[in-house]
C-alpha cells in the first residue's frame, strides 16, 4: 500500500517535473513535519488513497448522505508524519487545528464524493472533511462540528 | 385512641416528608432534563459567523474584480473567489440555513441573490477588465445584504439566545426551589429520623432493662424454672433447676427435657408436660428423684402451666422445687397419726375391758344380795331347823339322832362355805388375782381325789370312771384349778342328772391334749341356752329350786383357758356331757 502510494506521489512528481500546466489538478497540498517536507497531491493520488465510504448526517445539510473518500490516518501513514496536529486549511482561509487522536480514535475520511457525485468548489469540494457523526454521541458537539472543513486545499502537520 | 391517633401523626409527617421529597425530586430531573436536552448547540445558531464570512467572500471577490481591472490577478482567482462565493451562497440556500432565512424573512432576498448569481456567472468566465466596474457594482448590494443579515441573524440569535437563557433561569429557578423543598423535606425525615431513633433506642434501653431484670429474677429465684418451646425443646433452664437436677444449662438448652434428666422421662412427667403443650395446667407433689450423687430420692413439687400467646399456646413453663423436707414432715405426722390410732384402740381396748369389769362387778353385787337371800338362807334354814331340834330334843335325843342331825347341820354349813368360796373366787377372778401356777400333773390321780370328794357328799350317786387310753395322762396346769373345774362339773353332774341315773367320768387323749368328759344323763340343755350357761350368774332353767350361784361353769371355762385348756359343752350326745381339754405335758413347756 505504501509503496503503491509512493509510486503515485513519484509518478507525481514526474509529471509536475515535466508539465507545470497540469498545477490546477493540484488539489492537496501537505506540509509540516512529514518525511518529504512538502507533498502536493493530484486528483489521481488522492483516488489511489484506500477508498472508504461512511453514511451520516451534518450540521449544515438536511437528511443523511453517503461520503465517499480516504481516511486522514490512511494519508498521514502514507506521507510518515510524525506530528500530534493538523492545521486544516480552506480555500477561503478558514483553519481549524485538529489533534492527530481524532483520526485514530473515529474514522475520519476526507471526502471527494457526496451521494455518488463530485463535490466541486461551488460547492464543499474539492474535499470535505467528514466525521462519523452519527456513530458517536461524543460528535454530536459544535467543538468537532467546527472541525468538518470543506474546501480543503492545504494541510499542516505539527 | 388519643395514642393511637399520635402514632398515626408520628408516621404521617415522615410519610408526608418522603412524599414531598420524591416529587420535588422528579420536578427537578424532569427540569433539568429539560435543561440539558436545550444546551445543544445547533450549528444554525452560528448564522452571524456564516453571514460574516460570506460578506467577507463578496468583498474579496470585489477586490479580487478590482485587481483584475488593474490586470494584477489571473482568471483562475477570479474563478475561485467566485466559487467561494457560489459554495456560500449554496450553503445559505441548503437545509438549516434556508429554513433561518425563512425565519427571519430574508428567504425572498436569498433567492434574487441566487438569481443575480446565475446571471453574473458568465461576466466572471469571460471577464474583461471594462466590465469591471458594473461587476463591481452588481456585486456591492450582496455584500449590503450579508451584511445586513448578518445584523439580523445577531439580533435573532441573541433574541434566542437570551430567551432561552430566561427560560434556563426559570427552570433553574425552579430546580434551585425544589432543592430547596427537598432540603426542607429531607431535613423533616433527619430530624424524624433522629426523633425515632433517640426513641427507639430509648425504647431499647427499657426493653433491655425489663430483660435483664426478668433474667435477674429468674435466675435468682429459688424455684427452679423451666421453659419449653412448641418443638418440646428447653428455651430456659435456670439456675435452680441445675441444682435440684444437677444438670448445667448448657447441657440443656436446646435438648427435649426427656433426653437431659430421665425425671423428665417418667409417664406422668411426661403426660403432664404434653398437656401443657395442649394447654393445661398440672400440679404434681411429690414427685421422687433419684439423683445420682445421693442415696435417699428427692421429692419435687412440680407445676406444668401452658405459655400462651394471645390464643396460640408456644411452649409450657415448668415450675419445681424440692419438697423433701415437707414429704419427710408428711411422712412423719402419717406415723405419728397411726401409731396415735394404735394408741387409742389400745386404750379403747382397755378401757373397754375395764368398763365391762365394772359393770361385771356391778351386776355381780347386784345379783350378789339376791343370790344371798336365794342361796345362803336355804342352807341356813336347814342347818337352823336341824339345831332347833336337837335342841327341843334336848337330853330325848339318841346318840345317833344327834349325829345325824349335827351331820345335816354341817352340811348345810359346808353347802354355804361353797357359796361363799366360790362367791370370793368369782370376785378374785373379776379382780385379776387368780393366776395359773402351771405344773406338769397326773390327771388320772386329780380325777380319782375330785371324784372320791364328791362321792363323800353325794353317797347316793355313784360315779363311774373309766379310762380309755393306757399310760400315763400327765397335764400341764395348776392341779388346784383343774380341781376346782372338775369339781364344779361334777357337782353339776350330779345336781342335774336324773333321779337313779349314774354319773360318768372318762378319760382320754390324742398327741396334744387331754379331755375328762363329765356325763350324766338328764335333759338336753335347749339349743338358745347352750352359750349363756357359760355366762356369768347365768342360771338355767332346770336350775330352779337347786342350790347353786350360777357362777360355777364360768369360772370352770375361765380357769381352764388360763392354762391353754377350754371348757366346752359337747353336741348331740345322750344326756348332756361336758368336756374339760388340757394341754399335754410336753419337756419343752414350762
Amino acid at each position: 500500500m505504501l509503496k503503491r502510494a509512493i509510486a503515485a506521489i513519484t509518478c507525481w512528481l514526474f509529471f509536475t517535473g515535466n508539465a507545470m500546466a497540469d498545477e490546477s489538478d493540484r488539489i492537496l497540498e501537505i506540509t509540516g513535519l512529514i518525511t518529504d517536507g512538502s507533498v502536493t497531491l493530484d486528483l489521481r493520488a488522492v483516488h489511489d488513497l484506500p477508498i472508504t465510504t461512511i453514511e451520516t448526517s451534518t450540521v449544515v445539510t438536511d437528511g443523511i448522505h453517503s461520503f465517499t473518500g480516504f481516511l486522514m490516518r490512511d494519508l498521514l501513514e502514507e506521507v510518515q508524519s510524525t506530528g500530534e496536529t493538523v492545521t486544516a486549511i480552506a480555500l477561503n482561509y478558514y483553519a481549524v487545528d485538529i489533534p492527530i487522536t481524532d483520526f485514530y480514535d473515529y474514522d475520519v475520511v476526507v471526502a471527494y464524493e457526496m451521494d455518488g457525485e463530485t463535490l466541486t468548489r461551488d460547492g464543499k469540494g474539492p474535499l470535505w472533511i467528514v466525521y462519523p457523526r452519527d456513530d458517536y454521541q461524543a460528535l454530536q458537539d459544535i467543538r468537532f462540528d467546527y472541525r468538518w472543513v470543506w474546501q480543503l486545499y492545504q494541510i499542516d502537520i505539527k | 385512641m388519643s395514642r393511637f391517633a399520635g402514632s398515626s401523626l408520628r408516621l404521617a409527617l415522615p410519610l408526608a416528608a418522603v412524599l414531598v421529597f420524591a416529587v420535588l425530586l422528579a420536578f427537578s430531573l424532569q427540569r433539568m432534563f429539560e435543561v440539558e436536552r436545550g444546551m445543544r448547540v445547533e450549528a444554525e445558531q452560528n448564522m452571524l459567523w456564516v453571514f460574516h464570512q460570506s460578506e467577507v467572500t463578496v468583498l474579496r471577490l470585489i477586490e479580487t474584480v478590482a485587481l483584475a481591472e488593474l490586470g494584477q490577478t489571473d482568471p483562475d482567482e477570479l474563478a475561485l473567489r467566485f466559487d467561494l462565493l457560489a459554495s456560500r451562497v449554496a450553503l445559505l440556500n441548503d437545509g438549516p440555513q434556508r429554513r433561518f432565512l425563512e425565519h427571519v424573512g430574508l428567504d425572498g432576498d436569498l433567492d434574487a441573490l441566487v438569481a443575480s448569481l446565475v446571471r453574473l456567472a458568465p461576466s466572471i468566465e469571460t471577464f474583461t477588465p471594462a466590465q469591471g466596474a458594473r461587476l463591481r457594482q452588481e456585486l456591492t448590494p450582496l455584500a449590503r445584504f450579508f451584511g445586513r443579515a448578518a445584523n439580523t441573524a445577531m439580533i435573532a440569535e441573541w433574541d434566542e439566545l437570551g430567551g432561552r437563557l430566561e427560560t434556563y433561569r426559570d427552570q433553574l429557578g425552579q430546580i434551585i426551589l425544589s432543592l430547596i423543598g427537598i432540603m426542607i423535606a429531607g431535613g423533616v425525615l433527619t430530624i424524624t429520623l433522629f426523633v425515632s431513633r433517640h426513641q427507639s433506642r430509648q425504647k431499647n434501653r427499657m426493653l433491655r432493662r425489663e430483660r435483664d431484670f426478668s433474667g435477674l429474677l429468674i435466675s435468682s429465684s429459688g424455684e427452679g424454672i423451666i421453659a419449653i418451646d412448641s418443638a418440646g425443646k428447653c428455651t430456659l433452664w435456670n439456675g435452680a433447676v441445675s441444682a435440684i437436677l444437677g444438670v448445667p444449662a448448657e447441657q440443656a438448652l436446646g435438648r427435649a427435657p426427656a433426653s437431659v434428666a430421665g425425671f423428665f422421662d417418667m409417664s406422668t412427667i411426661r403426660q403432664a408436660l404434653s398437656e401443657a403443650l395442649e394447654g393445661q395446667t398440672s400440679i404434681l407433689s411429690f414427685q421422687p428423684f433419684f439423683s445420682p450423687d445421693s442415696e435417699r430420692p428427692l421429692y419435687l413439687d412440680v407445676s406444668f402451666f401452658p405459655m400462651r400467646n394471645e390464643a396460640e399456646i408456644i411452649g409450657a413453663i415448668v415450675f419445681m422445687h424440692d419438697a423433701s423436707d415437707k414429704y419427710a414432715a408428711q411422712q412423719k405426722d402419717a406415723q405419728d397419726r397411726d401409731r396415735l390410732e394404735e394408741l387409742v384402740a389400745e386404750r379403747t381396748q382397755e378401757l373397754n375391758n375395764a368398763l365391762k369389769r365394772e359393770r361385771s362387778a356391778a351386776d355381780l353385787y347386784r345379783n350378789f344380795a339376791a343370790m344371798v337371800s336365794h342361796q345362803f338362807r336355804t342352807p341356813l334354814a336347814v342347818a337352823d331347823s336341824a339345831l332347833q331340834r336337837l335342841i327341843r330334843r334336848g337330853p330325848h335325843a339318841d346318840i345317833d339322832e344327834v349325829a345325824e342331825r349335827a351331820g345335816r347341820a354341817r352340811n348345810a354349813i359346808s353347802g354355804l362355805t361353797r357359796l361363799v368360796d366360790s362367791t370370793l373366787d368369782a370376785a378374785r377372778l373379776d379382780a385379776g388375782q387368780i393366776g395359773a401356777r402351771r405344773v406338769q400333773c397326773d390327771l388320772a390321780d386329780t380325777i380319782q381325789t375330785v371324784c372320791t370328794s364328791q362321792c363323800e357328799g353325794t353317797q347316793q350317786r355313784p360315779i363311774e370312771i373309766t379310762q380309755e387310753t393306757s399310760g400315763r395322762h400327765i397335764a400341764f396346769c395348776d392341779p388346784t384349778h383343774v380341781e376346782q373345774v372338775l369339781a364344779n362339773l361334777l357337782s353339776n353332774a350330779v345336781k342335774y342328772a336324773d333321779p337313779g341315773t349314774p354319773v360318768s367320768v372318762r378319760l382320754h387323749s390324742d398327741t396334744e391334749s387331754l379331755f375328762c368328759d363329765v356325763h350324766n344323763i338328764a335333759a338336753p340343755i335347749p339349743r338358745h341356752e347352750q352359750d349363756q350357761i357359760f355366762e356369768r350368774n347365768h342360771r338355767g332353767a332346770n336350775s330352779i329350786g337347786v342350790e347353786g350361784t350360777g357362777i360355777g361353769l364360768f369360772m370352770a371355762r375361765t380357769l381352764a383357758r388360763m392354762q391353754d385348756g377350754e371348757v366346752s359343752l359337747l353336741p348331740y350326745t345322750d344326756g348332756v356331757t361336758f368336756r374339760m381339754t388340757l394341754p399335754r405335758y410336753t419337756a419343752g413347756a414350762s
